[in-house]
């Protein structure tokens, strides 16, 4: 385990001191935390619904049919129908819906008038609707956990294969490490988001299978610093140290040298996530990306350019790109900044 | 490998499958023609016969023939029309050759020069019976693979030189000539037509290589003015290709620049002008095609009056940008004119050899849980028809008592309980550890709107569709391989239903087949085999209602959407008939067609109150004009 040494204090109080950097993770934690509990913000199953003295909690049961509230359909209840029903009886019936009562796959068609629908405050699309008639907040908000979890997942398991492979190599040294490097040389030659489009036309990747296709081709990035890196570490006393006194090589690695160069991982990692979204977004620009209908933004950036008039569509979905990326690089900026070693060396 | 038609953007998928179709499975179906298509090697035998005397036999004409002709059908022209005008349209780009065969000759303005070469017969757009061209008469032999004919004798090439049995005899020399470069040809030529007999100038017999039904769609040849081209060298290719041939339509090529334009001018004294069924038809004096390189700029060309009509099927053009104030002071007019052909099958095919498909209920249930209305209505404006089965617009061989599945919770309920299935509690229904959720597989971005909607639709009735976009090519591949859940896709359409590649047991559980259905049904394939066999029409017809109706029992086929009309904005002075077109008009402003065309005519009376409308700001009512009256019935 790496305990808090006053280092690393100074370190998270330097990080602090950056404000910009700070309010940037703030804001991003935020949004996240938001995100993890976006069913109960934005969707169209009701909160609570009170009926007939009983309490139901539809939003993350099972589906409830129509008929348990009345109606005699069995597929799931309209819960935007049942609230306008239940206001209209005196019943003592009511239900909460969430802030904006639409799901991310349910398209609101009207009667003659066709998507995309600007956005209005009565009808509670906040940011209109996308071309098929989906809500927008509710695609953007669903579109943002899959990006960030995608990114998220895709650092990963990029930095798992990447710091194993590249301590490996700076610890060994020698022909594993000659190996490796001309595995990689090749490997990084290789133009995967190429590959990647070949890949998704044969077959409709899903969210493990896209991850897992580019982890393939994006491990290689980290594997160069973590190497040499490794080498520096190597030459320490406290390797040797640790190897006179008998500790294993995994020991040596994981133990002793990954720790003390947690420094250089953390600072890549931001911007390994801000990488992580673009990529996801761009190939599902291309419609390369996951399956319709899941909610992303890269599809939405492609209805927004082609439908130039409806400029909720782009203007959301660029605000909100804008918005994620520019916190997570200002986040990145101060971590390495935080993080960097001449600040101790610096004198006034 | 798409050819991508901006006229018509709701047909392009359509057209893109039409031509992978054409590509993998319609070899064997000849007929339809264009050459490339097929790339069969002629026999080697073929000695070319270019400098030989004419090879036709000459012989004394068989007792017992029963000569017929058709002047009984109603015209479709209209009597109002007037002669004169110059008409201007356009063309994407110019042609590379005016040759209508050999290389490169296979573009979109080959049709402007074909449809000036008539036919020894015709087919009545709206009776579908055969009507005079060439020949004033003919007879069917009693081996079902001859046909006799009778020609006009007034009948002359545009040089003035007569037309003669002997031009259509060198129509089979010209189309086996390896000097034309056209191995579809060569091989059509050769493989289905056996020969034509002379009896003497005006008389004589196509004969065709088999007995089969529709035989006048085989044998109707058209000539070739052996004058022309006699001798044929190695050179034709290049020699002809900026050649103007003698043609015996009503219209020739005047003039043309290179890159700029083609001028058609009408024939004074056309041989055929007072026919019964070409009176009153290409009215126009003059038709110039302008290349006019970019389809918006076209849109400008056309709002500014250089061009006289535009295409507007595209909703784009019908709805958002045709509203303008030219069309609302009635200087414009739109015109919505429903037809009435062959409509592509187009739909989800269900594969019968997934576990979940092989229950007739389970086929049926699916079909009642889409609902195609409500895509209909709500994304595609109402501007697409429910298909009601795959082969509707086939006159006669077409079933019109079938009605679609429509989506119906209760059926679905109904067929699902009768197979043993319930819904689970996410609200999709189960059987064991099946789960009613099948991949639907396509191709087109553009279809995605609507598959969202059936998507979230058909879990109300408890079915999940996974939807599976991949690339065309794959989409096809993956269909032919019978890998599919739910294939979404259409099929082209051709004359006369086809229905062996699709439905018979011979072509199913394997792949590279069109059966993508894997329908395996002993009665349908007795249905089809006596269709395949059959050479009475009434009988043809019957079978193939059977057929259809057959499919619609089986389930296996969802039909989705057909656009069965043309939407077209023209200027006020142009008039059309009081039915502005036939049953298979695609095109009202065609100038050229033999079948449809022709029809409009030039108003310079109109033309002149315009324009002095249009000076004093004067309007005109500006509605558009909705034309039904070939409408499939619903």
């Amino acid at each position: 385990m790496i305990t808090i040494n006053p280092l690393t204090i100074k370190k998270i109080r330097r990080f602090q001191s950056i404000k910009r950097g700070y309010y940037s993770l703030l804001v991003f934690s935020i949004l996240i935390l938001i995100s993890l509990f976006a069913e109960m913000l934005v969707n169209k199953r009701a909160l609570v619904v009170r009926y007939e003295g009983d309490y139901y909690f539809p939003t993350y049961a099972e589906m409830i049919p129509g008929t348990t509230f009345g109606y005699d359909y069995k597929y799931e209840t309209n819960y935007r129908d049942l609230a306008v029903r239940f206001s209209e009886e005196t019943g003592g019936n009511w239900l909460l819906m969430p802030p904006v009562p639409y799901g991310a796959f349910e398209t609101d068609l009207k009667e003659d008038r066709y998507p995309p629908f600007p956005p209005s405050f009565s009808e509670k699309h906040y940011l209109g609707t996308d071309t098929v008639g989906r809500d927008m907040v509710a695609r953007l908000v669903y579109g943002f956990r899959i990006a960030v979890f995608f990114s998220l997942i895709l650092l990963m398991v990029n930095y798992t294969i990447g710091i194993s492979i590249g301590s490996a190599m700076g610890y060994l040294g020698g022909r594993f490490d000659l190996f490796f490097q001309r595995v990689i040389e090749i490997w990084t030659n290789i133009p995967f988001l190429y590959v990647i489009i070949i890949i998704s036309s044969i077959v409709v990747p899903d969210f493990i299978m896209l991850i897992l296709i580019m982890a393939f081709f994006g491990w290689m990035g980290m594997t160069w610093t973590i190497r040499t890196v490794t080498y520096k570490e190597k030459a320490r006393e406290y390797t040797l140290a640790a190897k006179a006194l008998g500790a294993s090589n995994t020991r040596i690695i994981f133990r002793h040298i990954i720790p003390n160069t947690i420094s250089v991982i953390v600072t890549f990692a931001p911007f390994a996530v801000s990488g992580g979204i673009v990529a996801l977004t761009s190939l599902d620009y291309l419609g390369f990306g996951l399956p319709p209908p899941t909610p992303s933004w890269g599809e939405l950036l492609y209805q927004g350019w082609s439908n130039m008039g409806a400029w909720w569509i782009a203007g959301s979905v660029i605000a909100a790109m804008i918005v994620t990326l520019t916190t997570v690089t200002f986040i990145g900026e101060a971590v390495r900044e935080a993080f960097d070693p001449k600040m101790y060396s610096t004198y006034e | 490998m798409i050819i991508i038609n901006k006229e018509d953007g709701m047909r392009n998928i359509i057209k893109l499958y039409v031509f992978i179709y054409m590509c993998i499975a319609v070899m064997v179906f000849t007929g339809c023609g264009g050459e490339g298509k097929d790339e069969t090697p002629k026999p080697a035998a073929e000695k070319h016969r270019e400098r030989a005397r004419p090879v036709f036999e000459r012989r004394p004409l068989p007792d017992g023939i029963k000569w017929l002709t058709n002047d009984a059908d109603p015209v479709f022209s209209s009597e109002k029309a007037k002669k004169g005008g110059l008409f201007r349209t356009a063309i994407m780009s110019f042609p590379l050759t005016f040759r209508f065969v050999g290389p490169d000759s296979n573009g979109s303005f080959r049709s402007a020069i074909l449809n000036n070469h008539l036919g020894l017969i015709g087919i009545h757009p709206n009776t579908e019976n055969i009507i005079p061209e060439m020949a004033t008469h003919w007879a069917f032999g009693d081996d079902k693979k001859t046909m006799y004919f009778k020609l006009n004798p007034n009948a002359v090439w545009s040089d003035g030189t007569p037309v003669t049995a002997g031009d259509f005899a060198y129509t089979l020399d010209f189309m086996r000539s390896k000097y034309i470069v056209a191995p579809w040809y060569n091989d059509y030529y050769t493989k289905e037509i056996d020969k034509v007999i002379v009896y003497d100038d005006h008389t004589l017999a196509v004969v065709a290589t088999k007995a089969q039904p529709d035989l006048h769609m085989k044998v109707g040849l058209n000539p070739i003015p052996r004058h022309a081209f006699e001798p044929l060298t190695g050179d034709f290719v290049k020699e002809y290709n900026w050649k103007i041939i003698p043609n015996t339509g009503p219209y020739q090529i005047s003039d043309f620049k290179k890159g700029k334009y083609v001028k058609f001018k009408r024939k004074e004294n056309w041989w055929a002008k007072d026919l019964r069924y070409f009176k009153h038809r290409f009215n126009v004096d003059t038709v110039v095609f302008n290349v006019v390189r970019d389809y918006n700029m076209l849109w400008e060309h056309f709002k500014k009056g250089k061009v006289d009509i535009f295409n507007v099927t595209m909703p784009k053009y019908w709805h958002v940008k045709s509203n303008m104030p030219l069309v609302d002071s009635g200087y414009v007019k739109k015109i919505w004119f429903f037809n009435d052909t062959q409509q592509s099958a187009s739909g989800m095919w269900l594969n019968q050899d997934r576990a979940i498909f092989m229950d007739k209920h389970v086929r049926y249930a699916f079909a009642h849980a889409m609902n195609i209305e409500k895509v209909i209505e709500k994304v595609l404006r109402n501007d697409y028809f429910r298909l009601e089965h795959g082969f509707m617009g086939y006159g006669k061989y077409s079933n019109t008592t079938i009605r679609a599945r429509r989506f119906d919770l209760e059926k679905v309920e109904q067929y699902m309980k009768k197979a043993g299935w319930q819904r689970g509690a996410d609200g999709i229904w189960t059987k064991g550890k099946a789960r009613f959720s099948v991949e639907v597989t396509y191709s087109s971005s553009e279809h995605t709107p609507r598959l969202v909607v059936l998507k979230e639709e058909a879990k109300k009735a408890g079915v999940e569709l996974k939807l599976q976009k991949l690339d065309p090519s794959a989409t096809f591949k993956k269909f032919l391989e019978k890998k599919h859940d739910v294939a979404w896709m259409g099929w082209s359409t051709s004359l006369r239903p086809q229905y062996w590649e699709h439905f018979h047991s011979a072509n199913a559980h394997k792949p590279q087949t069109n059966n993508i259905t894997n329908t395996d049904d002993p009665e349908m394939d007795e249905l089809i085999d006596a269709f395949r066999d059959s050479l009475e029409e009434d009988e043809r017809i019957d079978l193939s209602r059977k057929i259809q109706k057959k499919i619609h029992e089986i389930g296996m086929f969802v039909p989705t959407f057909m656009v069965p009309y043309v939407r077209q904005a023209y200027w006020r002075w142009w008039m059309l008939p009081d039915v502005p077109g036939t049953k298979m008009s695609g095109d009202l402003f065609s100038p050229f067609s033999s079948a449809t065309g022709g029809l409009f005519w030039y108003d310079h009376d109109v033309k002149l109150e315009t324009e002095k409308a249009m000076k004093e700001k004067k309007t005109f009512p500006g509605k558009p004009i909705i034309d039904k009256t070939y409408k499939i019935k619903e």
